[in-house]
């Protein structure tokens, strides 16, 4: 008896199997596509930019468009590839572009001594929100403009509730008071 | 990057998985996004990782000095073929890894013969003797 007879259709089955596959890859496709080039939502963690961001976890929206249109200002929040470590990213605030001058508290935790540096061109100059206890361009210096990979937009609340609640066991990378968090979550300005 | 690629114009094949892996070595020819003119990329050679010590000729044309530097963590140093006339690290420092876009593969001579058609009017650059190509187009080793 002929298994491969009108028992089972392997044909109509192979065919749905691969309509099916078609659809899927067609779909992680289009979601490749626009994680890369149109937004993301990224996870963000660390005290480096309280009060404004959450310390154990905040899932924010990275549009991915602006800063390939060179329309990256002081005062957005970036993501940023990091120069010290190529397989981290960093989100932090662009206090100056280049060819500004900028003037920061070098150790505020120890001094109160300020320097002034000119931000070389192609060049944008990073910082924390929280600068006690942030790594940021006052240790690595001026980060060139092509590491900008997308300014954040905001914060998806929604998520942050299911991340606080998946995340819920991990403790703070240091020891610092969390500031209570804004209601609205529009971070851009 | 005489004599390896042509002053008036090649078409290169960049591969880019290489640099997601982290694959990527002294010697290799690499895309780079420029770290002082953002929109524009760079074709060098990579001479030395982050941790290496890289010791270069800051100024061939003038003097013979030469220079040590450790490349920093998470770094790359790269130079142009021709040092002559060519502006990289020794210029603007050690490039982060993050800018790296890809590495070159080949060069597609097909192609090349279309471009150096195309741009036949194209005046070079800078006054330099052109160097003799070689024939196989392969520039990864």
């Amino acid at each position: 008896m002929n298994l491969f007879g009108n028992a089972v259709p392997w044909r109509s089955i192979a065919k749905e199997a691969l309509e099916r596959t078609a659809i899927v890859t067609r779909f992680l496709c289009l979601l490749h596509v626009t994680n890369t080039y149109i937004c993301t939502p990224t996870l963000v963690y660390g005290p480096s930019m309280l009060p404004t961001l959450n310390l154990t976890g905040d899932v924010l929206l990275a549009e991915r468009v602006s800063h390939r249109l060179g329309k990256v200002r002081p005062g957005d929040v970036v993501l940023v590839r990091s120069p010290v470590d190529p397989r981290k990213s960093l989100t932090k605030r662009v206090v100056a572009m280049g060819g500004d001058k900028v003037t920061f508290v070098v150790d505020p935790r120890n001094s109160d001594r300020v320097r002034t540096i000119t931000v070389p061109r192609g060049h944008v100059w990073i910082q924390g929100d929280n600068i006690y206890a942030s790594r940021d361009s006052r240790q690595f210096g001026a980060v060139p403009y092509g590491l900008v990979e997308g300014k954040i937009l905001c914060r998806c609340i929604l998520m942050c509730i299911v991340a606080s609640i998946v995340c819920i066991k991990r403790t703070p990378c240091s020891p610092m008071q969390v500031w209570p968090l804004d209601g609205f979550g529009l971070l851009h300005h | 990057m005489l004599p390896t690629l042509n002053l008036t114009g090649d078409v290169l094949l960049a591969e880019r998985v290489s640099h997601r892996l982290g694959k990527v070595r002294p010697g290799d020819v690499v895309l780079v996004r420029s770290p002082v003119d953002p929109r524009k990329s760079l074709t060098k050679r990579v001479v030395a990782m982050g941790g290496d010590k890289v010791t270069f000729v800051v100024d061939p044309r003038n003097s013979d000095r030469v220079r040590t530097i450790t490349v920093p963590r998470g770094h790359v140093w790269i130079q142009g073929d021709n040092i002559y006339a060519s502006r990289d690290s020794r210029q603007f420092g050690a490039v982060p890894y993050g800018l790296v876009e890809g590495k070159i593969l080949c060069r597609c001579i097909l192609m090349c013969i279309v471009a150096s058609i195309v741009c036949i009017k194209r005046t070079p650059c800078s006054p330099m003797q052109v160097w003799p190509l070689d024939g196989f187009g392969l520039l990864h080793h």
